[in-house]
């Protein structure tokens, strides 16, 4: 019965009156602190929206380090095969010395197009 | 750390999302004029065309200044039909001029022989023989 009353209101109101009873230092310390608090909170919230991003998909891994790291590896790996596979395919695509071989050979471009 | 850690990743999947556009179009008049030169025949479609493509051919323009005055004529005269084939086409020539380029020299020149001697008959004697026309 105890536990139903105990509400929002009780609650606060409880705070506030416990607050009443607080040393004018202790106060001043709590003030400081909830400053700070949110003058950290403001900052986060001033940062880029890719950063921000960042933070979702870091924090969608889990906050478990194994997980991260697994994260991570994943990553890299993803990043090292795109860049492989882009690099391959340049090399592959240069194709100019047949190019200019079949462009200004003596041999009729329709011989090798036929 | 934690901060630099965040930005190192959001730096990589960025990197990761716009590697495809780092070899980005480029309009006809953004072309040097060397290039222009070598590829003065695809003015009027350079702009339509895919930026591949369009890399190949600046790849290619770079070997202009080297060709002779024949070559450079051939050049110009091949080049628009060569953009206007689709890339399967251009692989397959791609292909046979590498195939052709393994037989030996001798029977090389008698292929070329061969393929000079019936287009000067078909200048000659323009559609005689159809059928022969799209004999290879």
């Amino acid at each position: 019965m105890k536990k139903e009353g105990l509400n929002h209101e009780n609650i606060k109101q409880l705070l506030n009156h416990s607050v009443t009873q607080l040393e004018r230092p202790t106060l001043t310390r709590l003030h400081h602190a909830r400053e700070q608090a949110m003058a950290r909170y403001s900052t986060r919230n001033t940062e880029p929206v890719f950063v921000r991003a960042g933070h979702a998909i870091w924090h969608a891994f889990g906050t478990q380090h194994k997980s991260r790291l697994w994260a991570t590896t994943l990553l890299a790996a993803i990043i090292l095969f795109s860049a492989t596979a882009y690099w391959s395919q340049i090399t592959k695509s240069d194709t100019t010395d047949v190019d200019i071989a079949i462009l200004t050979g003596d041999l009729p471009m329709h011989f090798y197009v036929d | 750390m934690y901060l630099i850690r965040h930005y190192l990743l959001t730096f990589s999947v960025v990197i990761l999302l716009f590697l495809p556009v780092i070899a980005e179009a480029q309009t006809w008049d953004n072309l040097t004029q060397a290039q222009r030169e070598a590829l003065a025949p695809l003015s009027k479609e350079w702009n339509t065309l895919q930026t591949q493509q369009q890399q190949r051919l600046i790849n290619l323009a770079k070997h202009y200044p080297q060709l002779d005055a024949v070559q450079k004529q051939r050049l110009h005269n091949r080049l628009e039909k060569w953009s206007k084939l689709t890339p399967e086409q251009r692989n397959h020539a791609r292909e046979k001029f590498q195939a052709f380029s393994k037989i030996p020299l001798e029977t090389r020149e008698q292929v070329k022989q061969m393929i000079r001697q019936q287009d000067a008959q078909k200048l000659s004697i323009p559609a005689a023989n159809p059928v022969l026309t799209n004999t290879p």
